[in-house]
């Protein structure tokens, strides 16, 4: 008998405590909901949210289109979706990242994502002062700040890769042809044409006829290293398409350079040759 | 007027350079292990504890769980030891790399300055100003004397833009 009261005893607390986690559970259900639909919390983030504790309030992260408790979409400036579509996949740094350093397809979606961001900080502000959101400027700058901690991170795993091979020039075929074009036109215009006229007028005609004949060789895709400049040229609003023409230019200078320097060097060491040869002869 | 191989000498002295260059990291890890003493303890340290896992692997923990316990703790101290040898080790040869390349860059510099002070007046090597027209004033510098050749400052960007071209394909 009192063993029998002693279970009833027991089921029933046990039974009281089931009920009392039934409740919370319940409580909680809307949030939890809202946390499992609303947006897709990434792992890697963590770390990056536990150094913002006021962005739960705000800002979750770039993934997220609309935060938890503000009525009105509020897209991240690096998504190139339409505000309300949400996207549980990936982060901007996957889909689309804005640095410059993927290679064309990426580059594209590079330019797409900056378009977007442009288009979105344009709509956002209407928006903003439609859904009369608060504070618009504390968004775009949590937002800039997740874009720095990506870039950081970004610049943290590309730095073993640049220590390992840092200036590696790259030599594709169409660079090497170059460079055998230049010494072979210095040592032809040392033997027979510099006594008529300046050795950088082939120089200049030869270079002409690189850049016609560039469209015949096959285009090797450089990956653009993402740099601690480039970096600060992304977050000071400088369009990526921009850096992206900024650096092409400055790498086609400095092709130029490099066939300017073999040229020069080429002609030197054989007009040296020449007179060290013309000296011993008799 | 130029010396008859200061070409030759500016030359060589910028391919050295950047053959040393390519060879500092090798340098700097060859000066730490002879600096270092103690290298063979962090081996001796490894194989012990790849001996004690493998004896704590035969035993079961059911049966000689004292024994278990006194072996797993000696496997954590000796793992602890191994990690603080591996971080002093690792601590003294980024030091190294630091102070190899500190001293490469210091006489890397010295060496160049010193070709710049011998030959800043004379041209290395001398072309008719004809040939180099109308850069000849640019090639030149700082001779000053236009028509009479190739300066020292062109000749050392020249030079090291080509060996470095030259280094890395061959690397």
């Amino acid at each position: 008998m009192e063993a029998a009261e002693e279970k009833t005893g027991s089921m029933s607390a046990a039974q009281l405590r089931a009920e009392k986690r039934r409740r919370k559970l319940l409580l909680n259900s809307e949030d939890r909901m809202n946390r499992i639909v609303g947006f897709a919390k990434n792992e890697p983030d963590h770390s990056a949210a536990a150094l913002r504790p006021a962005e739960p309030r705000f800002h979750l992260d770039l993934d997220r289109s609309e935060p938890w408790s503000s009525p009105s979409p509020r897209p991240s400036p690096f998504l190139s979706e339409a505000p309300g579509v949400r996207s549980h996949t990936a982060t901007p740094e996957r889909r689309g990242s804005p640095l410059p350093d993927f290679g064309q397809p990426r580059r594209a979606s590079l330019e797409g994502d900056v378009g977007g961001l442009r288009h979105r900080a344009k709509a956002e502000r209407p928006s903003d002062e439609a859904g009369g959101s608060p504070r618009p400027g504390l968004h775009q700058y949590l937002s800039r700040f997740d874009d720095a901690m990506k870039l950081r991170s970004q610049l943290a795993n590309e730095k073993p890769e640049q220590d390992g091979g840092s200036d590696v020039e790259e030599f594709d075929p169409f660079r090497v042809f170059r460079l055998v074009g230049s010494v072979l036109l210095a040592v032809f215009v040392r033997v027979f044409v510099c006594k008529y006229l300046s050795i950088f007028a082939p120089f200049l005609t030869l270079e002409l006829a690189y850049m016609g004949l560039s469209k015949y060789f096959p285009k090797v895709e450089k990956k653009t290293k993402t740099t601690v400049l480039t970096a600060a040229l992304l977050l000071s609003g400088i369009p990526a398409e921009v850096i992206s023409r900024s650096m092409d230019t400055y790498r086609r200078m400095g092709d130029v350079f490099s066939d300017l320097c073999v040229y020069f060097f080429t002609f030197i060491i054989s007009h040296e040759i020449l007179t060290l040869f013309g000296s011993e002869t008799p | 007027m130029a010396t008859g191989c200061a070409w030759f000498l500016v030359l060589g002295s910028v391919f050295l350079c950047n053959l040393m260059k390519i060879l500092l990291p090798s340098i700097s890890s060859f000066l730490t292990k002879m600096v270092q003493k103690d290298a063979e303890q962090e081996s001796e340290m490894r194989t012990e504890i790849q001996q004690m896992k493998k004896e704590q692997s035969s035993i079961s923990m059911m049966d000689e769980f004292a024994r278990y316990a006194r072996l797993e703790r000696k496997i954590n101290k000796t793992t602890d030891k191994l990690k603080t040898h591996v971080q002093s080790r690792t601590a003294q040869q980024a030091k190294m790399k630091w102070v190899v390349n500190i001293v490469f860059y210091i006489l890397q510099a010295a060496l160049m300055v010193s070709l710049i002070w011998k030959y800043y007046a004379d041209p290395v090597t001398v072309v008719p100003s004809k040939w180099i027209a109308p850069v000849e004033r640019l090639v030149a510098f700082p001779t000053g004397v236009a028509g009479c050749g190739v300066g020292i400052t062109c000749w050392l960007v020249v030079c090291n833009k080509v060996i470095t071209l030259g280094l890395s394909a061959i690397s």
